[in-house]
């Protein structure tokens, strides 16, 4: 350890246990420190337009369920093409209550917090099943046995009348200490609600990876017959991956159930498994705040390229097709060129700017 | 009886298209462990341009089906050169994102064209009344798509086990280092790789476009209605793709067939293929014909 | 001297404004918005709806139908996606949006209780009939999906020859396809000499063969389709290659096929080629190959705004521009009735669309009207029949019987 607890030119660990510390200077535990603050003043000072509140919480909602993908994906470098079947898990416990007691039931409206945890598991539980083929299955054979549970998740919904066979299931308004939370207060309501739950979720993940769990799940990655020998048991560890990605993915989905106020199978298809890989691996697969960042760039490139085909559409006469393809066409763009040209996504350009700034003045 | 017997020949029928479309995402993937996700639109692709190639340009069919089939080997080529060849070498997840990136921008292309949301469908050329026998009848159109399928295929099997390009790409999908020190261009494997995905990606885009009419939805699907097919038959053997896709067929015909409308079930021609495959999975995780990797540690 | 530059500036800003504050005060802009699938999933249908949507509205502001006043209607592509639906939403919200058009049924039925909240009125380019179940502010352009079913199903009553017609559904795997299936097993229930057979969800079939002939060896003569072109035109691919398909309608051992409002039109036969021939239609639109002054003014309207030959005949682009000219009547007679134009007020004056002032848009083939109890706007339907490759109408509009019973 440096002698300043401040700035740290370069690593001076003299134990194992220095090196797995969360905060390495004081200055990353203030910067954290001062990042939440923002995070949770902001909405005093500034106010958005509830279009834009919506987009926050949606990126949010996305943040949740992309650490899951990143634990199973990323961290233990599972492919999952069915995430999105975890997450309508989650927002299908919520709906399946509000089926069973009625939608104003106190459970739903007043113990909220009880069900989004309860959702979580549900979808750990879950998450293990599928991951069962784990003991068995490898690589690409295994990212098509969560493609099949995808489908089936799917039809299963749109077939079952419990389920108003796809259709949306309407959830019910929470009630916070101060009475129920109102249409004008709904988004700013769950913009804290979610944040909270992302601390909670994003320092219980890191934790997590600290501990020799987490790490079980990196050595199974990078070579799972070492990390059998060396007395882990690779599919268990595989099953259990799943099932903290359940875990999150559900947790998610009892949000976004509650944040859209109502459950249809359109917004769990196999389109959104796949934006939750494109955005796990823009932010940078294998990294927690590539979690953050892939969200954040994925719908906010979204929302650009909506403007700008907008904007395309209106100076440009007649060239509707124009502007409506523009969308596919960027957004494919995007993708593409970052696996070109930064496979490593986001978390990289963060990880190089702080290299940058540690060093400085010296070049990197 | 004769229901059986429909069934049985339907789904051979269906499960031979399956297995053409399977064909171009097997033949990627043997050759550069790929997982094409943008097969589906190669497959519309291949479609629309045999039908502007046809109805457009006024070519008929005999002549426009081989020159799409060739414009889409072209294609699909220049698809490989631009996007995936500086991936080699990269990580298995970042090389299935681009081709979900290109399946995005594939998207957007076709929409800049009538070809994203209007309909269209070919000029009859075969005959309409079906060959029947014995109460079971095929379609024409059904029928010369079962047999371009099993030359194309037959052709493929030739062309992997004799020829010397066809025997250095095994060489190069069993290792490329060592295909590469006996001077084998695996970047040109690569691109052949995928200019032949793209041949056999044409040919059952025009099979399909003139079985369904051509929807550019309907088209698309078929990306991923033959991954249960592929994951089947192993992932890098033709033989299963083809033998899988006519599971596969069989087991959708069957299922709607029979299982639809009984004890309330409905659709499970959709779903039942996932299914089973799961099952099989567990029980044979490569696949009925891939090749079983040893692992070294 | 920097001062005064300032100051003299500002007396010109005021002066300008002055001027033209009150012009603008007087020419009002209502906000309306649409969301709808332009890419992705359904875009051959939501392509040229918007088109209808977006060169009405430009019509209407072009030739000053609203006086000063101007409509601007911000379209938006939602890929089929309700989430990007319910921010589109919430964006027009913002902007102060006075009406609302949606698209799909999963989206309707997804923000039904936002239109609730904000007392929206909402006409959605989706006829489910549980669209309006439990809700206030949605109205459908046309008749519901039931309510076409239930007439198609009623015509097959009066024109089967022998016997109790005995009858297949055809459908969508999803609550669009699913929405008219127990509507019409009620209306049997209440008394429609029918038999449902069989209900068949399709998949992305490649071949209908076995279904055809099974239903064919259970003696179903009529099938019912409630989904999309593309199935249907594979299905009648294949009926036509058996030679399964009726030369006239009800021919005993065939099968007469026949569908509701997002089965036809101008894309099945461009699908299904000629083995789309005698296939029957309903929907509540005029077609453009039969001479009316709704096709005339349809046909005007793309030409103005250089629309192609296919979007100009589509019936969705009829379907866009009958959805404009309804939002477009509620706003001139609100105006004409000295009223502000508010969303409350629109909606009393969409409720209070009935008796003498039923609106005739003429692109459709009855007038829209509306009430408290009644939010489906056209309730008569036309049947049309596929002959030499164009849909033309047989028989009048009818107004189906059943669908009070139920």
């Amino acid at each position: 350890m440096s002698a300043n607890r401040w700035l740290a030119t370069g690593n001076y660990f003299t134990s194992y246990r220095e090196e797995q510390r969360i905060f390495f200077t004081s200055l990353d535990r203030t910067a954290m420190g001062l990042l939440l603050a923002v995070l949770f003043a902001w909405p005093f000072f500034l106010e958005l337009d509830n279009k834009y509140m919506l987009v926050i919480d949606n990126i949010l909602v996305a943040v949740i369920a992309v650490m899951g993908l990143n634990l199973v994906t990323g961290f233990a470098g599972l492919i999952s093409i069915g995430h999105a079947a975890f997450v309508g898990i989650g927002a299908y416990t919520v709906a399946s209550f509000s089926r069973m007691l009625g939608e104003n039931h106190l459970l739903l409206s007043h113990g909220w917090p009880v069900m989004i945890i309860l959702a979580g598991c549900m979808g750990a539980v879950f998450g293990a099943l599928v991951g069962l083929p784990a003991l068995r299955l490898k690589h690409l054979y295994l990212a098509i046995a969560t493609l099949s549970f995808q489908m089936i998740f799917q039809w299963t919904i749109n077939f079952m009348n419990f389920f108003n066979q796809g259709q949306t299931i309407s959830v019910t308004r929470v009630t916070w200490v101060t009475g129920q939370v109102s249409r004008s207060q709904h988004y700013m309501f769950w913009y804290y609600a979610l944040l909270v739950v992302i601390v909670l979720c994003g320092f219980g993940v890191r934790n997590l990876l600290r501990t020799r769990y987490g790490r079980c799940l990196v050595a199974v990655r990078d070579n799972d017959r070492a990390a059998d020998a060396m007395g882990m048991h690779p599919g268990f560890t595989k099953v259990y991956a799943f099932a903290l990605a359940g875990f999150l993915a559900g947790v998610a989905g009892a949000l976004h159930a509650y944040l859209y106020r109502g459950v249809g199978v359109e917004s769990f298809t196999l389109h959104h498994s796949i934006s939750y890989l494109a955005m796990a691996i823009v932010g940078g697969l294998g990294t927690l705040h590539g979690s953050f960042w892939g969200p954040l760039a994925i719908k906010l490139l979204d929302l650009q390229v909506e403007q700008l085909s907008e904007w395309v559409g209106a100076h440009v006469t007649a060239a509707t097709n124009l502007a409506t393809a523009l969308r596919p066409l960027s957004f494919g763009l995007v993708i593409v060129l970052f696996l070109m040209f930064e496979p490593r996504g986001i978390a990289n350009w963060w990880r190089i700017a702080r290299s940058y700034v540690k060093l400085w003045p010296f070049r990197y | 009886m004769a229901y059986l017997f429909q069934l049985i020949i339907s789904g051979v029928v269906v499960g031979s298209i399956y297995a053409l479309s399977a064909l171009g995402f097997v033949l990627i993937y043997k050759s550069s462990r790929v997982l094409n996700i943008a097969h589906g639109q190669i497959i519309a692709t291949g479609a629309f341009i045999t039908y502007a190639l046809t109805v457009w340009a006024g070519i008929p069919i005999y002549i426009s089906f081989p020159i799409s089939m060739v414009l889409t080997f072209f294609l699909a080529m220049s698809v490989e050169r631009i996007f995936l060849r500086r991936l080699i070498g990269e990580p298995i997840i970042s090389v299935i994102m681009v081709t979900i990136g290109l399946m995005s921008i594939l998207d957007g292309l076709i929409y800049l064209t009538p070809f994203g949301t209007e309909n269209f469908s070919f000029p009859p050329f075969l005959p309409t009344t079906p060959i029947a026998f014995a109460g079971v009848s095929i379609s024409w159109t059904q029928m010369v798509g079962v047999i371009v399928t099993f030359t194309m295929i037959g052709a493929f099997s030739w062309f992997f086990k004799k020829s010397t390009l066809g025997i250095s790409m095994r060489a190069v999908s069993d290792d490329q280092l060592a295909s590469m020190s006996i001077g084998i261009s695996v970047p040109k494997v690569f691109g052949l790789a995928w200019a032949m995905a793209g041949l056999s990606a044409a040919a059952a885009g025009g099979i399909i476009g003139n079985i369904t009419g051509l929807n550019f939805d309907t088209l698309h699907a078929f990306g991923i209605v033959v991954f249960p097919v592929v994951i089947l038959g192993g992932l890098d053997s033709i033989l299963g793709a083809v033998v899988a896709g006519i599971i596969m067929g069989l087991i959708q015909q069957f299922a709607s067939g029979y299982l639809d409308g009984n004890w309330g079930l409905n659709g499970t021609g959709e779903v039942m293929p996932y299914i089973i495959l799961l099952i099989i999975l567990l029980f044979k995780p490569h696949g009925l014909f891939g090749i079983h990797e040893i692992e070294r540690v | 001297m920097k001062m005064n530059r300032v100051t003299s500036w500002m007396f010109l800003l005021a002066a300008v404004s002055m001027v033209t504050l009150p012009v603008h005060a007087l020419a009002k802009e209502y906000k309306l918005g649409l969301s709808l699938a332009i890419t992705g999933p359904t875009s051959d249908a939501g392509n040229p709806y918007s088109k209808g949507v977006e060169d009405y509205f430009q019509f209407v502001n072009d030739t000053k139908m609203l006086g000063e006043d101007t409509i601007n209607c911000t379209i938006r592509d939602d890929q089929y996606n309700n989430d990007i639906t319910k921010r589109n939403f919430e964006d027009f919200l913002d902007q102060g949006i006075v009406f609302y058009l949606n698209y799909s049924t999963g989206s309707t039925l997804a923000l039904k209780k936002d239109f609730e909240e904000e007392k929206m009125p909402v006409i959605p380019a989706s006829f489910h009939a549980g669209n309006l179940v439990d809700s206030n502010y949605i109205f459908l352009p046309i008749a519901s999906y039931s309510a076409q079913a239930i007439g198609l199903a009623e015509y097959v009553v009066k024109n089967h020859k022998e016997g109790t017609p005995k009858v297949a559904m055809f459908i969508h795997p999803s609550a669009f396809g699913r929405g008219p299936v127990e509507d019409l097993q009620k209306a049997v229930g209440a008394g429609l000499k029918m038999e449902i057979v069989e209900v068949v969800e399709h998949g992305k079939d490649l071949d209908n063969t076995a279904m055809l002939q099974r239903l064919v060896s259970k003696g179903v003569q009529y099938v019912i389709s409630q989904t999309v072109q593309s199935p249907v035109a594979t299905m009648l691919k294949d009926a036509s290659s058996l030679g399964l398909v009726a030369k006239s309608f009800g021919e005993a051992g065939k099968i007469t096929f026949l569908g509701c409002h997002y089965t036809g039109g101008n894309d099945l036969v461009a699908l299904a080629g000629p083995a789309a021939e005698s296939f029957y239609w309903t929907t509540s639109y005029i077609v453009t190959n039969e001479p009316s002054p709704g096709a005339t003014a349809q046909l005007d309207l793309a030409k103005k705004y250089n629309r192609d030959e296919k979007a100009a005949n589509s019936h969705n682009y009829a379907n866009g521009m009958m959805v404009a000219q309804v939002a477009t009547e509620v706003i001139k007679r609100c105006k004409a009735k000295g009223k502000e134009v508010t969303k409350e007020n629109l909606y009393e004056e969409l409720q209070a669309m009935n008796g003498d002032k039923a609106f005739s848009p003429g692109t459709t083939v009855g007038p829209v009207t509306y009430s408290k109890t009644d939010h489906a706007g056209v309730d008569s339907l036309q049947l049309y029949i596929v002959k030499g490759g164009v849909f033309k109408s047989t028989g009048t509009p009818f107004v189906p019987e059943y669908t009070k019973k139920i």
